[in-house]
């Protein structure tokens, strides 16, 4: 039965009071352990697909009398046009619409950072549109940018409030401590850089307009784009079939869909606007930079008794505070806890999510500060985690619903054993080290999501909902489920996903959500259409429903009497039989999250700065693993992410005048293959009881989240050095061994 | 835009000049042409005019880098310079003529700012983001050479024939100044047809960089022992090719605050380099 419930959702440590309707989740979940289909490894379903170029993305896609978008922005952190005027723009052959500030409220002549919209225009092929912005005439009055997340705090240039945290008594803790470290903690800007870059291709058949677009929401598109151009939602068609990329900047329209859809309601031509790799890298979003003034008390032992956190994220224009304080409150049992949390306003591009937005950044300052207070206590870094490990949330003392950090500890123990053997390999410059940090971060998802199982006379079934597959493998994993439930092979499966018009409404594939959000949607409809095929069974075989099931593409009696399911859905001829599932409510009362550990081995050249990562071992718990390959996959992106987070990806602002200056790949460096360590991917993979009828916790984020801290811990294991600021190229890694030994000869006993 | 197939490389020189580029493997005139920083009204490709291949110690201007990084005859410095740029699809196409008169990396230059290079009246990178920058024949302009091959040909002492005349490689780079902001020596209608590159006793090509592939050098340091003494090349410190009389030559760097490090880079890459060519 339907239940309307008033509920707290989560995206990504943000959330929101809502009203849902959720389905009771009738199922039990299934046993633990690998089954039929779930929990063994299965190739994508659209691999060959990719592979042999058919899969289409948006930027493949070509429509008749197609027109293309060129937009001009803003190469000023903050100025004012003084005069703007695209007539001879608007005179060039091709150029078939022109948009100015006047004329659409995506673009503005007073830009508040660099790559902002001015002008769009639309013409006959992109290279037309392109050379028409050069006859675009602008005079900029340029005025000095905010550019120093610390100066914005002090002029209160913040976007949203402040936020502050605060639990026992931490002053007095802090007094009462045996020891206390403090530390200032850096992170940078790093790009999203999908290898699709945000495009969308819009086209009007009357008062509706079918948009197709690069995202991870549909449904999300969807809703902004009956907003701006008032149309009801149900006018606005949105696809995304295949998708090249999100990591969290592809969540919301964003003004590329919006410009699009508005030179096609003025061309009355489909109009695409894509952007450019520097356009990508410029005006897509980035992951916030951060300051962090972390202070950590503690016991002798290794208790941890006080916590304290500053933190100042540098937002850019617009965006939102990410929850960078959210590791300090919640990975460790500490009782007491203060943070404020600042988002600065500045006059640079405004940030987007990014895997793991927040958690990312948090955990590299508290996993750091709590490894230098390990060394200061001559802890081992391991036990003085688990020693302060959280058996319930140190926020509000709700149980978890499932928790098995202790045994990813167990379980990083023959990785973590080895540093001594590994740090004895140190030879002439190279020092080697191994470093470990915890990981915590939420994939619960929730309702409301629901999809359709449709089975056919030729007893195939067809998963279909409205939901987007990222390129995470989702359409792989909900086949899994349905096959499994439905006692079919996996080749008998397909997924039908990426329309707003052709399925129902799933949820935003961000914030590790789609998984545990959609899988037990998929379950139940696959449960519905099954029990629908077992009451046909049985008044033709005349039979007891409850002597039938499922199994290796039958229906199958209890006395050993079987039938192939096309028999018995053959009796429809062209009908079909429809099941229909929802996602069931969380648990009440409880929290759910993920957890993990990994464990790093580096080598560092001390002369020259050069750092190699030569193995991380990756532990995570995140529930039920429905698919083993697509897991494994999920952890070395999410490892190789944060390896380029780490050590080689920042995004460079001119210091004075906010230009982005690493716009192109030469200068904005990914990691290459050849960087990549031994990836180890272990997986605890034990259902969450409480959770859905599946048990499953989503994976997308969670690679990311300890990465850098453990490579960073690594470090101080080899050399001694404590690196404090990402990314830690050499320049920062010569800064942090001089720091090093500088302090190592203050603290050495004077010659007698 | 017009493209010209000359059936000579004397052809290809009358065609050069005037609005006129030449053409070879494409990695880098293209780019530059697609980001407007280099205009041409017609491209003369010179691919199948300029001597390719390896013949001794004369290596045509048209060879491309992934046949030099395999060849045997050639002395390591130059065969691991080769190996340890770009990528292989770039080496499969780049060739040793085009990779000498590359263009820097300078992220200022690159993106078109008013700069020095561009001839403008001041150096952007000393007084921003410099990290990539040189530390050498820095005062004008900042600009780092990114050509790890032409450090290892500086080494090596080779010789640069042109289709009018032979001159020593550090001819053929020159610091800019108020009056020519061009960093190369050549005339616009020269073309590079040769390379002589005398034997080496030993010679060694050592490399920092941001990622283990495909990056262009942070410091990169060639060093090869000859019959007049060892000679020493330098990549990515300086706007040109850095020639360095000897290791004490490091102590007249200029580092800028954000590329000291990379004097710390070059002082161990240096030592390292003369440890391998007495080992």
């Amino acid at each position: 039965m339907a239940r309307l419930i008033r509920t707290e959702k989560e995206v990504e440590g943000r959330f929101t009071e809502q009203w849902i309707v959720v389905e009771e989740d009738a199922l039990d979940q299934w046993p633990a352990g690998p089954l039929e289909v779930v929990g063994r490894p299965a190739a994508r379903l659209t691999g060959p697909a990719r592979a042999r170029g058919e899969a289409r993305y948006t930027a493949d896609l070509q429509l008749p009398g197609m027109l293309h978008t060129a937009v001009l922005r803003s190469p000023h952190a903050r100025a004012r046009a003084t005069r703007l005027d695209v007539d001879r723009a608007r005179e060039a052959p091709g150029v078939r619409c022109v948009l100015g500030p006047g004329d659409f409220d995506a673009l503005t002549d007073s830009p508040e950072y660099v790559g902002a919209a001015i002008v769009a225009l639309a013409a006959d092929t992109f290279e037309t549109a392109a050379r028409a912005l050069d006859l675009v005439e602008v005079e900029w009055e340029v005025l000095e940018p905010l550019l120093d997340p610390d100066e914005a705090v002090r002029r209160e240039s913040l976007v949203g409030d402040v936020r502050r945290y605060e639990r026992g008594d931490v002053d007095r803790a802090f007094a009462e401590a045996d020891v206390v470290v403090e530390g200032e903690y850096r992170t940078q800007s790093v790009l999203h850089n999908a290898l699709e870059t945000h495009q969308s291709v819009c086209e009007w058949e009357g008062d509706r307009v079918t948009v197709y677009t690069s995202t991870q929401w549909i449904w999300g598109v969807r809703d902004e784009v009956a907003r701006r151009f008032d149309l009801p939602p149900d006018k606005v068609r949105v696809v995304c079939e295949f998708m090249g990329g999100g990591f969290g900047a592809k969540g919301s329209a964003g003004e590329y869909t919006f410009l699009a859809a508005e030179l096609a309601r003025r061309t009355g031509r489909p109009v695409r606007c894509a952007l450019t790799r520097r356009e990508e890298n410029v005006n897509s979003g980035n992951r916030s930079p951060s300051i962090q003034r972390l202070r950590v008390g503690a016991r002798s032992d290794g208790t941890l008794v006080a916590l304290a956190g500053d933190y100042v994220c540098s937002l850019g224009w617009d965006g939102w505070l990410p929850p960078i304080a959210g590791t300090m409150q919640q990975l460790y049992a500490c009782e007491n806890v203060r943070t404020v949390e600042y988002g600065a306003k500045l006059n640079t591009p405004p940030m987007e999510a990014f895997r793991a937005p927040g958690y990312v950044e948090g955990t590299f300052g508290l996993e750091r500060i709590l490894d230098e207070l390990a060394a200061k206590l001559d802890v081992d870094p391991l036990e003085l985690r688990r020693r302060n490990h959280a058996d319930a949330d140190p926020q509000d003392g709700r149980p978890y619903s499932s928790k098995n950090l202790m045994e990813c500890y167990r379980r990083a123990e023959p990785y973590w054993d080895q540093r001594h053997d590994v740090r004895a390999r140190s030879d002439g410059p190279w020092r080697y080290g191994v470093g470990m940090a915890s990981q915590l971060w939420y994939g619960a998802g929730g309702p409301p999501s629901y999809a359709w199982v449709r089975v056919g006379s030729g007893g195939r079934a067809v998963v279909v909902t409205a939901m987007q597959d990222i390129g995470t493998g989702t359409r792989t994993a909900m086949a899994q489920i349905a096959a499994e439930e439905l006692g079919l092979p996996l080749d008998r499966v397909d997924v039908e996903v990426g329309d707003s018009a052709r399925g129902p409404y799933a949820v935003v594939s961000g914030g590790s959500s789609t998984l545990p959000s959609m899988g037990p949607a998929v379950r139940a409809a696959a449960a519905d259409a099954a029990r629908q095929i077992l009451e046909i069974a049985a008044q033709r075989y005349h039979l007891e429903e409850r002597v039938l099931s499922l199994r290796g593409g039958k229906v199958v009696s209890a006395d050993g009497g079987s039938w192939p399911l096309e028999e018995v859905t053959g009796l429809l001829e062209d009908a079909q039989i429809l099941g229909k599932g929802a996602r069931g409510p969380n648990p009440t009362g409880m929290r759910t999250l993920t957890y993990g550990v990994q464990v790093a081995e580096v080598a560092v050249d001390v002369e020259t700065g050069e750092v190699r990562v030569e193995r991380i071992a990756a532990i995570h718990d995140v529930g039920r693993v429905i698919n083993p390959l697509g897991a494994r996959s999920q952890i070395e992106g999410g490892i190789i992410q944060g390896l380029g987070h780490t050590l080689t990806e920042t995004r460079l602002l001119d210091p004075t005048g906010g230009q982005v200056l690493t716009q192109t790949l030469d200068a904005y460096r990914l990691p290459t293959i050849a960087d990549v360590p031994e990836i180890v991917a272990d997986l605890v993979d034990m259902p969450d009881a409480h959770l859905t009828n599946l048990g499953s916790k989503g994976l997308g984020e969670p690679p990311i989240v300890p990465t850098a801290a453990a490579i960073a811990n690594a470090i101080r294991d080899a050399t001694g050095a404590d690196v404090r600021s990402l990314p830690i190229s050499r320049e920062e890694l010569l800064r942090a061994l001089d720091q090093a030994r500088e302090k190592e000869r203050r603290e050495a006993p004077a010659p007698a | 835009m017009k493209l010209r197939r000359p059936p000579s490389a004397e052809a290809a020189v009358a065609a050069l000049g005037n609005g006129s580029v030449a053409l070879a493997g494409g990695t880098e005139v293209v780019p530059l042409l697609r980001d407007g920083l280099l205009r041409a009204e017609t491209l003369v490709d010179v691919s199948e005019v300029v001597p390719r291949g390896i013949e001794g110690t004369t290596i045509g201007a048209g060879t491309t880098l992934a046949e030099l990084e395999v060849d045997p005859q050639i002395p390591d410095a130059l065969r691991v310079a080769c190996r340890l740029a770009a990528s292989p699809q770039l080496r499969s196409m780049g060739t040793i003529g085009g990779n000498l008169l590359q263009a820097t990396r300078c992220w200022y230059w690159r993106l078109a700012f008013p700069c020095y290079l561009h001839g403008g009246d001041r150096c952007h990178a000393r007084e921003g983001e410099h990290r990539e920058h040189a530390i050498f024949g820095n005062e004008r302009c900042a600009s780092a050479h990114p050509s790890d091959p032409a450090a290892a040909l500086l080494a090596l002492g080779a010789r640069v024939r042109t289709d009018r005349r032979e001159l020593a490689i550090e001819d053929l780079y020159r610091l800019p100044t108020d009056d020519d902001r061009d960093v190369v020596a050549l005339e616009p209608d020269e073309l590079i047809l040769e390379l002589e590159v005398p034997p080496a006793e030993a010679s060694v090509y050592l490399k920092a960089m941001d990622r283990r592939r495909w990056a262009f050098p942070l410091v990169g340091v060639a060093a090869a022992r000859g019959a007049g003494g060892t000679r020493i090349g330098l990549a990515g410190v300086a706007p040109i090719p850095w020639l360095l009389a000897s290791p004490d030559g490091l102590d007249g760097a200029t580092p800028l605050p954000g590329t000291e490090y990379k004097l710390r880079i070059a002082r161990a890459l240096v030592r390292r380099a003369f440890a391998a060519l007495s080992g």
